[in-house]
């Protein structure tokens, strides 16, 4: 079923009418292709459902997202990054940072300190908390899980200067196991998810992905599709 | 003697307070060139607005700089 314009406005990931009759126009030699496609996506809709927001852990057939390695026939199917609560603690750390020099007032013998000195010490402490904020979201943020209709990829920025790019043919996957364990994976439903893959990565680890239930079962969907692919060309 | 070891001490302070500032503003060169780097791999909505937030920080730390060249 495809969704109206007016929810699109604030579905960054919902099918925009219009943009399916572009895409439609755009394969003309390929319509079982686009048909297909299209089938995907409202069966993966089914599945997780719609997502208002490109800060959303998971983002379903999402039309701003990109990345380097994109070929210009492949669609993105899904996008996921870990859970919001994995960013709890370094949140909580970040408050604290925050509201420390405010604390420091109430020490006698800082009150002492010329307020030049203090006034260059503030803007330190901001700038570092600041700047360990960032990071924190940097790497939440592009550390990102996607399935295409053609493959799986995961992308790892594990510091500030390394990248880590990984990914599986959809017909190359040979068994996907999650795991969700502890007391906040319980709770909020969060977990990882190890991709077996005949490719020259053997693994691929999609961590404290929100769903994994849902996710193994669009891999489980796409790669029937793949199946039934192969089996029409034979 | 003592007036010796004190502007000893401020001309330490300084050199220690401008030496950490530019280390600090080239570690804030290197978030910007990393967010670039990460926009550029992974495009989504929000990379306009973190780019922007790295170059606030570089000038931060370009503040920084100049406080600590003028304050100490």
């Amino acid at each position: 079923m495809t969704r109206s314009n007016d929810l699109d406005l604030v579905a960054p990931d919902d099918v925009i009418e219009n943009k399916m009759e572009e895409t439609r126009n755009e394969k003309l030699e390929t319509p079982t292709d686009t048909v297909k496609t299209v089938n995907l996506k409202e069966k993966i809709y089914e599945i997780v459902g719609h997502t208002k927001h490109s800060l959303s852990s998971i983002l379903v057939n999402p039309d701003v997202f990109s990345f380097e390695e994109k070929d210009d026939e492949e669609e993105i199917l899904l996008v996921a990054r870990p859970h919001w609560f994995t960013n709890l603690s370094w949140m909580l750390i970040s408050i604290l940072m925050l509201i420390a020099p405010a604390l420091l007032k109430f020490i006698p013998i800082i009150n002492d300190i010329p307020t030049k000195y203090t006034s260059l010490g503030n803007l330190v402490w901001y700038l570092l908390s600041f700047a360990i904020i960032f990071e924190n979201f940097l790497s939440w943020y592009f550390d990102v899980f996607i399935i295409t209709d053609k493959r799986v990829i995961d992308i790892d920025f594990n510091n500030l200067l390394d990248k880590k790019f990984s990914e599986a043919k959809l017909s190359m996957i040979q068994d996907v196991t999650s795991r969700v364990s502890g007391l906040g994976q319980t709770m909020f439903n969060y977990g990882t998810i190890h991709i077996q893959t005949a490719a020259e990565v053997s693994y691929i680890t999609f961590e404290k992905v929100p769903h994994p239930e849902k996710i193994i079962k669009i891999l489980q969907l796409l790669r029937e599709d793949k199946e039934i692919d192969k089996g029409g060309n034979n | 003697m003592l007036d010796d070891l004190g502007g000893l001490f401020h001309l330490l302070e300084k050199i220690l307070g401008i030496a950490g500032s530019v280390v600090y503003l080239i570690f804030a060169l290197v978030i910007v060139k990393q967010v670039n780097t990460m926009s550029k791999n992974v495009k989504d909505k929000f990379n306009g607005i973190l780019i922007t937030v790295s170059y606030l920080h570089l000038l931060g730390a370009i503040m920084l700089v100049f406080l600590a060249l003028t304050i100490l």
